[in-house]
Order: structure tokens, then C-alpha cells, then sequence
């Protein structure tokens, strides 16, 4: 196998046929409970009108993005970006805030609502299998999926192979590989039959989201430091004016009762 | 029929401290529940909702009603607009009071509660709730530094520390002015990483100005509001001539904030959500009409800032207003994405309605913020410097009711 240097999904729209074996392999996997799954599959049901009938699926799990809006809110740093692609969570550093959730565009970390004090409540999101993909073998929804629905591999031979796919068969997909820029590119790349939105998935710009906020950070020493100097000014300032005037007062006072 | 029992002194607490005493017991024992069996328990907070009640509440809310201690600070100790001392001591215990409120809240809100130091090692620089953690922590010090003489000077003894502090007290009152600018606007900043998730009345690059210039008008009205209800229940003289100078400043500076919100909206180009997004545009002109245009036009006519309910009437619908900008930032303009509609009805839960207890553990917090402060302000001189000057003085003092005696 060769080596990967940027690791990515792909997913096929058209070749999901929602048997939610993807669920299980990651709970096997990962050993977490079906209920906390990081993958899920929604069937979107049976939409149209007869005979113009449409059946999507789409299976949800983080994007791995190339910025990721969740990397970038963690006070403390508990999410972390490869090189190579995968992004993923520390819980040793995590404090709960949720500020992850509240950031990431699509819905991705799961936080442990069921959880006291005692066991910790964290934050629970796809890994990446990294127990796997550094082993030469692929994730255990990729390698899981009987339909080939799901794939995994360099991230630039998958775009290729997307475009590829649409050129082959430009009547079955919508000539667009979500995931290629949105949000300055993900790592999980989606092929579909209908309409994105459609899939639950959000409108994105194709400069990163957080490229604001980061913006507004930059600028947070530089204006504190400024800020304080102008205050310092405005202190000394007042400060000398006020002397002045009260010495004045004081002489004047002097000159009065002589 | 009258029955007429005699308590023992020491149980004759009032009825306002006895309801302060018994909502923080509900909050005491909701809290227990959630660190047994986790937030999901005790509220309606999901995946789509990871930010709820308590948010806008604790954080939000009591953040920016706590803007009064550096506007004061500030001009007393920067500006040496002496006159204002009377105001000092009280604003800068309420913030001082606001912030351990919004700390208190935060351990039953964070799901690590006790990592909550973590935050003053482990950085992310790109983190706008980093920025803001540090800067509340940083703050709260500052403030309890600024607080100290007031404590210090009741103990003859320690009369040479409060000296000392109050000669060295400009660097932490700069300190304060600039850590207050740095998290009132940065709590704006919390929600520039979500564009696609907040209405677009409300999301704009410069939230953080727009959070810092309200700040300003919230403090304003809040410094009228404690006053007033201070003065009315300790039963000390108001400080009518003062107030009339703040309520003199807040058309201007609403006027400035409203200037700001539509002119944003227009170069945005976002003017057309103002009537066409249902209850969102509703929202915003709520807001707008309670919290900016009202009081402008109130605080404008003379009556309304020389009169004690005047005053008070219109700091509290200013209040109401700019709270619910808070609230419509942080909560009813959020929309989580459409996604989880889909998702096993585990996750669900795509509207967020707070639960009576999460309500609860607020209002508990906020009882034992209003209980501390007539405690402090009972037994600690914090309307000292207005004493000075009144002549009621003695008679003021004798007919303090008492706030919860211990």
C-alpha cells in the first residue's frame, strides 16, 4: 500500500443503499454505544412524484476539515489538525464548554448530555480511525461499506476520481464535489444525485468561516496594548491638568486673603 | 384574627432575604442533581443546542450588566470627575459580584467543571472564549483589588493596606478599563465563528463593537437601577443630582449604538430582513424599539431624569431592551442547520426550550448576588462616601431593615 499523505472519505450518494452497516462497524470499532454512533445515515426517504421518483441517503460524519471551525474556538486547544488530514479531539484537555458544537457548521461533536461529574461529560466526534489508516488499512465504515458507497484514500486521487465519476455519468450527478472548497476544503467529500441541501448539508463560502474571527484575535494584543497606552495618556494627562488647576485656585486663594 | 408571635432576634430575616434564601436552595439542589447525572437531566440542552438559558443568561446578561464598575472606575480614577464618588463603590461591587456570578454559573454549565483553570495554561490564540476567559479571571482579581479598601478600611488594623492599594490603584483601574473593553465586545466575537447559524440582523464583523457600545448604555441604566432599589430599601437618600448626569449621557450614546446597528445593516445590504423575517424582524425591532429608541426619547425629556421613579422606570425598560439583544445574539436568532431535522431522534431536539430547573439554578445564582450585595452593603461602607454628605445620615442608618441576620 502506498503511503498516504493527505487522507480523505469519499461518499457516493448514489451507491448508498442505507443498510447502516457503516453505524455498526464504527460502534464495534470504537467501542462507544449506538446511541453516541459518530457516523450516522439518514434516509431521506422516497421524494418526487410519481414517476419521477428520487431515494437519497446521506451519511453524516465530521468533514475533517482543512480549517476546522472547531480547531479554532477550543480555548484550550483540545482539537488538533494532521498534517495529513485527520482532525481530532483531546479529551485530557477538554472543559466541557461546547463551544465546538456551537462553532462547527455541521452539527459534528456529540457531547455527553447523560454524564455526571464524577464519570466526566465530553466530547465524543470521528477519530479518523487512526489504529487503522496508520496500518495500512482503511477506516472501519470505508472498509465496512458492502457498496463501495463510502471510499477512502489520498484526498487529491479522490477529487480526481469524483470528477471523473460526474464526467462519466453526467446525467446521474449533480456536476459538484461538496467538500472540494467549502469552508477552504474538507476531507470528506460527497457525491450526489440531488441537491446538497437536500442532503442536510449547509451552504458554505469557500473561504474558511473562522477566517473572521481569527481576524478579530489578531488584532486583540495590538488594540489592548494601544488602549492602554491612550488610557495611561488620558490618566497623566488629567491628572497634570488637574494639578494645574487646583495650584491655581490654591494661589489665587493665597492672593485673595492677603 | 392576628396571630402574634414574637421571633427571637435572630430570626427576624425579612421576607425578600427568606425568598433570596429559599431560591438558592432550589438552585443548590438542582446543581447537585446535574453534577450527579449530567446536564442532559436536568435540561433541554442537546446536540443542536449546546448553548441555551445559561448562556444568554449567566453569561451574556450578567457580563454586560456588570459594565457599570469600569465606566465608573473610569471616570472617577481616569477622568477625576469626582463627583461621581458616591457612585463608585456600589458600581464597582456589582460588577465585582456580576463576574463571581457569571464564574458560579459557568461550573454548572461547563461539563468539566473542575478543569476550569485550564484556561490559564493551555491557550489556543485563536479562541475568542479563550480571550474572554482570561480577560473575566484577570478582571475579577482587578476588580477585588479595587474592592479591597472598601473591606480593609472597616479593620482599623489593616487601615495600611487599604493605604497602600489606594495609592497604587491607577495601574489596575487602566488594567480594568482595558480588560472590560477587551471581553465586552469579545462576547460579541463568540458568535463570528457561526455566520451560517445567526440571523443576519444580528451577525455582522463588527459585533464586538456593536456589544461594546451597548455595554455602555446597559451600564449607564444599571448603575440608575441599583441605585434607585438601594436607595429605596436601605432607605438612604438617591443620589438624584448624579443619576440625572448619567440618564443626560444615554441618548447620546444609544443613539451612537443605533447609528451603528443600521448603518451596518445598510452596507451589508441586509435592510430587508427588517420586514420580511417574520419573528426575527420582530425581535430586532423589540429591541430596538425598547431598549434604544424608548429610552432615548424618555431620558430626553427633563422629568423623566430629575424624578427617582422617572429615572427608574426608564433605566429598567433600557435594561429590557439591550438584555434582549443579548438573548437574541446568543439564542432566539441562532439556527441550528437543518441537518439534525434527519438525525435519530436521539439527537434530536431541534428546538430549545429551557427547562424549569435550568431556570432555576439562574435565578438561584441571581438571589445570591442580590443577598451578597445587601450583606456587603449593610455591614462594609459602601455608601459611605454619600453618608459623609447627608445629614440623614444617622437616621438612615438606624432604619436599615435587615437583610438575612446571622
Amino acid at each position: 500500500m502506498t503511503e498516504i499523505k493527505h487522507h480523505a472519505y469519499l461518499f457516493d450518494a448514489t451507491r448508498c443503499i442505507d443498510c447502516r452497516a457503516c453505524m455498526v462497524a464504527c460502534s464495534v470499532e470504537n467501542n462507544i454505544e449506538m446511541d453516541k454512533t459518530r457516523i450516522w445515515v439518514a434516509g431521506l426517504g422516497v421524494t418526487g412524484k410519481y414517476p419521477d421518483l428520487q431515494r437519497g441517503t446521506m451519511v453524516y460524519h465530521c468533514m475533517h476539515c482543512e480549517h476546522p471551525d472547531c480547531m479554532s474556538a477550543c480555548p484550550v486547544g483540545a482539537y488538533t489538525k494532521a498534517e495529513d488530514g485527520p482532525v481530532t479531539y483531546n479529551p485530557d484537555l477538554c472543559i466541557g464548554c461546547r463551544y465546538c458544537m456551537n462553532a462547527c457548521p455541521f452539527g459534528v461533536p456529540h457531547f455527553d448530555y447523560d454524564k455526571g461529574l464524577v464519570e466526566g461529560a465530553f466530547i465524543d466526534k470521528c477519530t479518523f480511525c487512526p489504529q487503522r489508516i496508520y496500518n495500512g488499512q482503511e477506516p472501519a465504515c470505508v472498509e465496512t461499506c458492502p457498496t463501495d458507497a463510502l471510499e477512502y484514500g489520498e484526498r487529491d486521487e479522490l477529487i480526481k476520481r469524483a470528477h471523473e465519476r460526474i464526467a462519466a455519468h453526467p446525467d446521474r450527478y449533480i456536476n459538484h464535489v461538496y467538500g472540494e472548497h467549502e469552508n477552504g476544503g474538507t476531507s470528506y467529500l460527497i457525491l450526489s444525485h440531488v441537491p446538497f441541501k437536500d442532503l442536510g448539508l449547509p451552504e458554505l463560502p469557500e473561504e474558511p468561516i473562522n477566517e473572521v474571527s481569527e481576524t478579530v484575535m489578531e488584532m486583540t494584543i495590538p488594540f489592548a496594548l494601544s488602549w492602554g497606552a491612550v488610557l495611561t495618556a488620558v490618566t497623566v494627562g488629567v491628572a497634570a491638568y488637574d494639578k494645574k488647576k487646583n495650584g491655581n485656585a490654591a494661589e489665587k486663594k493665597a492672593e485673595e486673603s492677603k | 384574627m392576628k396571630l402574634n408571635i414574637t421571633l427571637p432576634k435572630f430570626l427576624r430575616i425579612g421576607t425578600l432575604p427568606l425568598v433570596l434564601i429559599a431560591l438558592m436552595g432550589i438552585a443548590f439542589v438542582v446543581a447537585i442533581w446535574r453534577y450527579a447525572f449530567g446536564i442532559g437531566d436536568i435540561s433541554d440542552l442537546s446536540y443542536s443546542y449546546p448553548w441555551g438559558f445559561w448562556i444568554s443568561f449567566d453569561l451574556f446578561t450578567g457580563v454586560v450588566i456588570s459594565s457599570g464598575g469600569f465606566l465608573m472606575a473610569g471616570t472617577v480614577y481616569i477622568l477625576r470627575i469626582k463627583e461621581f464618588e458616591p457612585l463608585l463603590r456600589p458600581s464597582v461591587l456589582t460588577a465585582f459580584l456580576g463576574y463571581i456570578m457569571v464564574a458560579v454559573a459557568l461550573l454548572v454549565d461547563l461539563g468539566q467543571p473542575l478543569r476550569i483553570w485550564y484556561m490559564m495554561i493551555h491557550w489556543n490564540h485563536t479562541s475568542v472564549l479563550l480571550e474572554i476567559g482570561i480577560c473575566v479571571m484577570t478582571y475579577l482579581t482587578v476588580l477585588a483589588i479595587e474592592f479591597a479598601p472598601v473591606v480593609l478600611e472597616s479593620f482599623p488594623k489593616l487601615h495600611k493596606i487599604a493605604h497602600l492599594i489606594h495609592k497604587f490603584i491607577m495601574p489596575f483601574v487602566i488594567l480594568g478599563v482595558v480588560l472590560s473593553t477587551l471581553h465586552q465586545s469579545s462576547l460579541g466575537s463568540l458568535l463570528l465563528i457561526q455566520p451560517q447559524k445567526l440571523h443576519p440582523l444580528w451577525w455582522t464583523p463588527i459585533l464586538p463593537v456593536m456589544f461594546f457600545t451597548s455595554a455602555i448604555s446597559v451600564g449607564l441604566s444599571m448603575i440608575i437601577l441599583e441605585s434607585s432599589l438601594s436607595s429605596r430599601y436601605f432607605q438612604r437618600g438617591l443620589e438624584t443630582h448624579l443619576l440625572a448626569k448619567l440618564a443626560k449621557a444615554l441618548p447620546i450614546t444609544l443613539g451612537v449604538y443605533l447609528l451603528l446597528k443600521f448603518g451596518e445593516l445598510a452596507v451589508s445590504g441586509d435592510l430587508g430582513y427588517l420586514f420580511t423575517s417574520g419573528v426575527m424582524s420582530v425581535l430586532f425591532w423589540a429591541e430596538i424599539f425598547i431598549g434604544v429608541l424608548f429610552p432615548m426619547v424618555w431620558f430626553s425629556i427633563k422629568k423623566n431624569r430629575t424624578t427617582p421613579s422617572g429615572l427608574l422606570t426608564g433605566a429598567v425598560i433600557t435594561l429590557l431592551g439591550l438584555i434582549l439583544n443579548r438573548f437574541n445574539v446568543s439564542w432566539f436568532g441562532v439556527k441550528h442547520p437543518d441537518p439534525l431535522y434527519y438525525l435519530p431522534t436521539f439527537m434530536g431536539n431541534v428546538d430549545y426550550f429551557p427547562t424549569f430547573p435550568e431556570v432555576a439554578v439562574s435565578i438561584g445564582i441571581f438571589s445570591a448576588g442580590i443577598m451578597a450585595f445587601g450583606l456587603i452593603a449593610k455591614y462594609f461602607p459602601v455608601f459611605e462616601a454619600e453618608h459623609e454628605t447627608e445629614e440623614e445620615h444617622a437616621h438612615g442608618l438606624q432604619a436599615v431593615p435587615v437583610p438575612g441576620d446571622d
